[in-house]
C-alpha cells in the first residue's frame, strides 16, 4: 500500500523501491552537499561520512548525486512501478 | 507498411526510452511511419513521476506534432501574459511592475502565449494518441543499460534482465540521462547548469482565479539581499501558474552557483517561500485567505547547459541511438521550458529514425543529420542559448536596477521580441511556405483550445448542446470558411510572399532592436486604452466560440 506523508501533501510513495541510492564510505569524504540539497531529509552525517537515514521521503531528483564531487553517490532509478508518483506536476 | 529487415534478433524496430512530453511524440511518429514501436515507462501510470510548473509556450502547439495541434490535449488555462514582480524593499513595499508583455484584445485570451497544464494529465494524453497509432506501452519498466553488440547500441536491458532489441533507441528520460552515461554518449550535467524546482500547488476557486489572474502568470524578481526570491541569475524563477481551480507555485534555484559552495537548498528555499507568502502584498492579502496547499513536489532540470558551449556540443546521438529533450539538454534557458523543445526534438529523432531504418543505416554518421536538424532548428538554438535569466546574476552582482530591468523585460517582457522575432519569422514562413493552410490550422487550435478549456472538455465530441448554433457560433462558421477560400485562393500567392521573405528572417532581431526604442514606448502608452476599447469585440469572440458546434474547429 501506497504511503503518504502529511508535510508532502499529493504525493505517494509506492513501496519497493529498496537501494537506489548508495553512499560509498570510502568514497565519501563527509562535505554534506548531499544533506544540504535533500528536500526530503534522505541524508544525515554520522562519523563524518554521509549516510542515507531514509528514502521514503526521496523523489528522485537527482539533487544528491549531481552536488557529490567524489562521485560517492550512486543514482539509479528505483524498480518499475515503486517510488514517488504524483498526479499534480 | 511495416519496415522490417532480415535481422532476426530484432524484436523492434525502434525502442522508446521514457513515455514522457517528447518520448510519446517520438513514438507516436514512428508508429504511424509503421515501424514496430515499444515505448518503456518506469513509473506505474503515464505522468507519475513528471514535475514542473508548466506554461506551454505557443511555438510548440503552432510548430509541434500536428496531433497536439489538431487535437484536443486537456490545459488548465489559457495564458495571454506575464506580470513581473520587481520587488526592490519587500519591507517597504518597494515593488516595481513590468507586464508589458500582454497579448492585445481582441486576440486576447483566445490567442493565447502558451498554455498552462498538469503534466501527468497532458502526458496521458499523449501516450493515449500514440497508443492509438500502434505503440506498443511497457509501463513499471526501468531500463538498466543499453545492449551493445558490436561496438553500437541495439536496445536496451529492463530491470527484470529483458533484452528489448531494436534497431534505434531513442533515448526520452528527461534531464539526468542515465541511460545516456552508460551508453558512453554524454557525460553528467555539472551542478551549476542544474536547477531544484520546488513546486507548491493550491487548491483555489475558480472564480477568484478568474478574478485575479485572469490569464496572466505573475513572476517575481527581487535582489540577493531581500531572500524572498533565489539568487538572481542561479535557476532563480519565482513564479506562480493560474490553472483551472488551482495555483502552481515554482521557486527554482541551481545546486551550485559557479564554482561556490553548495547551497543549504533545504532551508533556502523554504525560507523564500515562506517570507514571499508572508510578505508580497498580493499574495497575502489576495491569495494567501483563498488557498489551501493541494501538493508539494520538487525536481531536478537542467536549466543552464545550453549556454555552455562544450555541455551543448556533447553528443546527442551514437550507432543506433538517440537523446531528445532533456535528456539531449535542451531545455529553454529563459522560459524554463523543455516541452516544446521536447516535441521538436522528438519528430526530427523520429524522422531521422526513420529515414535511417529505410536506408538499413543505424550507424552513428547516418545519425549524424539527427544532430545537424537539431542545430539548424531556429527555434531550438533560441531557447537553449537564451541569456536574459542568466545574465541577471551580473546584474546583481553590479546591483544595477537598470540593467535588472532589462533583463526581465527582454526575457519576460515585450522586449524579448528583440531576441525571438528572427527564430519566429523563420520558422512561421517556412511552415507556411510549405504549406499555407497552416494559417487556417493555427487558428482552429486556438479556437479549439478555447472552446475545450472553456467547457473544461477535451474529447472529440461536442457538448452544450443547447447553446449551439446561435447566431455568433453560425457568424463564425462562416468567417472560418472565407479564411479557407481565401487561402485556397491565394495559396500560391502566399507562398511565393514567404519564400521572398524567408532570407530576411535573419534581419528581424537587428530591426526590432532599431525600432524598439521608438516603437515599444508608443505601443506602451497606447496599449490599455486599445484593449479598454476592443474589450467589446473580444467578449463577442468568445461568445462565438462558446456558442459554436465545436466540430468547425476540427483541423
Amino acid at each position: 500500500m501506497a504511503i503518504s506523508f502529511d508535510d508532502i501533501p499529493g504525493v505517494e510513495w509506492e513501496p519497493g523501491a529498496g537501494e537506489f541510492i548508495t553512499v560509498d564510505p570510502e568514497l565519501c569524504i563527509g562535505c554534506a552537499n548531499c544533506v544540504k540539497v535533500c528536500l526530503g531529509g534522505c541524508y544525515e552525517i554520522v562519523r563524518k561520512k554521509a549516510v542515507i537515514r531514509s528514502l521514503d521521503k526521496c523523489m528522485e531528483c537527482g539533487a544528491c548525486w549531481y552536488v557529490c564531487d567524489n562521485e560517492a553517490i550512486s543514482f539509479s532509478w528505483p524498480p518499475g512501478g515503486t517510488g514517488f508518483r504524483t498526479k499534480w506536476g | 507498411m511495416r519496415i522490417t529487415d532480415n535481422i532476426d534478433e530484432t524484436k523492434c524496430d525502434v525502442v522508446v526510452v521514457g513515455a514522457g512530453f517528447g518520448g510519446a511524440a517520438a513514438a507516436k511518429k514512428c508508429a504511424d511511419a509503421g515501424l514496430k514501436t515499444i515505448m518503456l515507462e518506469r513509473s506505474k501510470n503515464v505522468g507519475d513521476k513528471i514535475i514542473s510548473g508548466l506554461t506551454i509556450p505557443f511555438h510548440g502547439f503552432l510548430f509541434g506534432p500536428a496531433f497536439i495541434r489538431d487535437g484536443n490535449p486537456p490545459i488548465e488555462r489559457p495564458v495571454d501574459g506575464i506580470v513581473n514582480y520587481i520587488i526592490k524593499d519587500i519591507e517597504n513595499k518597494d515593488i516595481d511592475i513590468d507586464d508589458s508583455l500582454k497579448v492585445p484584445k481582441p486576440f486576447s485570451p483566445v490567442f493565447s502565449v502558451g498554455y498552462n497544464a498538469f503534466c501527468k494529465a497532458f502526458c496521458e494524453w499523449e501516450v493515449e494518441q500514440a497508443v492509438a497509432s500502434g505503440v506498443e506501452l511497457r509501463t513499471e519498466t526501468t531500463v538498466l543499460d543499453v545492449i551493445r553488440d558490436n561496438g553500437r547500441i541495439s536496445g536496451v536491458i529492463t530491470e527484470k534482465d529483458e533484452r528489448i532489441w531494436s534497431k534505434i533507441v531513442i533515448d526520452a528520460e528527461g534531464s539526468h540521462g542515465l541511460l545516456a552515461i552508460k551508453a558512453g554518449v554524454r557525460k553528467k550535467y555539472p551542478p551549476d547548469t542544474i536547477s531544484l524546482a520546488d513546486v507548491y500547488v493550491y487548491d483555489m476557486d475558480k472564480r477568484d482565479i478568474d478574478r485575479i489572474f485572469g490569464f496572466s502568470l505573475r513572476f517575481c524578481w527581487g535582489w540577493d539581499e531581500q531572500k524572498i526570491a533565489p539568487p538572481l541569475g542561479h535557476g532563480n524563477g519565482l513564479m506562480v501558474w493560474p490553472y483551472r481551480d488551482s495555483l502552481h507555485l515554482m521557486q527554482d534555484q541551481c545546486l551550485r552557483n559557479d564554482d561556490g559552495p553548495v547551497y543549504n537548498l533545504a532551508a533556502a528555499l523554504k525560507g523564500y517561500h515562506e517570507k514571499i507568502t508572508a510578505n508580497l502584498p498580493w499574495w497575502k492579502n489576495e491569495i494567501e485567505p483563498r488557498v489551501t496547499l493541494r501538493a508539494r513536489m520538487w525536481d531536478g532540470f537542467e536549466i543552464f547547459v545550453g549556454l555552455n558551449e562544450q555541455l551543448r556540443n556533447m553528443p546527442n546521438f551514437t550507432d543506433g541511438m538517440l537523446l531528445i529533450g532533456d535528456a539531449a539538454g535542451l531545455e529553454n534557458t529563459e522560459l524554463c521550458d523543455g516541452v516544446p523543445t521536447a516535441w521538436f526534438s522528438a519528430e526530427i529523432a523520429a524522422d531521422v529514425a526513420i529515414e535511417a531504418i529505410s536506408h538499413h543505416d543505424t550507424s552513428a554518421s547516418f545519425l549524424k543529420r539527427y544532430d545537424d536538424r537539431i542545430k539548424a532548428h531556429p527555434i531550438i538554438q533560441w531557447a537553449i542559448t537564451s541569456t536574459n535569466r542568466y545574465n541577471l546574476r551580473f546584474a546583481q552582482q553590479e546591483h544595477d536596477e537598470k540593467k535588472l530591468k532589462q533583463c526581465i523585460h527582454d526575457g519576460w517582457g515585450l522586449g524579448f521580441c528583440k531576441y525571438g522575432s528572427t527564430a519566429l519569422m523563420r520558422i512561421v514562413l517556412f511552415f507556411i511556405r510549405k504549406d499555407p493552410k497552416i494559417i487556417g490550422k493555427w487558428i482552429r487550435m486556438y479556437l479549439r483550445y478555447y472552446y475545450n478549456w472553456h467547457y473544461s472538455h477535451f474529447g472529440d465530441t461536442g457538448i452544450a448542446k443547447e447553446k449551439q448554433n446561435r447566431r455568433n457560433g453560425i457568424r463564425l462558421k462562416s468567417c472560418l470558411r472565407l479564411m479557407d477560400l481565401i487561402l485556397f485562393i491565394f495559396s500560391p500567392l502566399i507562398r511565393l510572399v514567404a519564400g521572398l521573405l524567408e532570407p530576411l528572417a535573419g534581419a528581424a532581431n537587428p530591426v526590432m532592436r532599431f525600432l524598439f526604442p521608438i516603437v515599444a514606448p508608443v505601443y506602451l502608452k497606447f496599449i490599455k486604452r486599445w484593449d479598454a476599447a476592443l474589450e467589446p469585440l473580444s467578449t463577442r469572440l468568445v461568445n462565438a466560440i462558446v456558442a459554436s458546434d465545436p466540430s468547425i474547429f476540427n483541423a
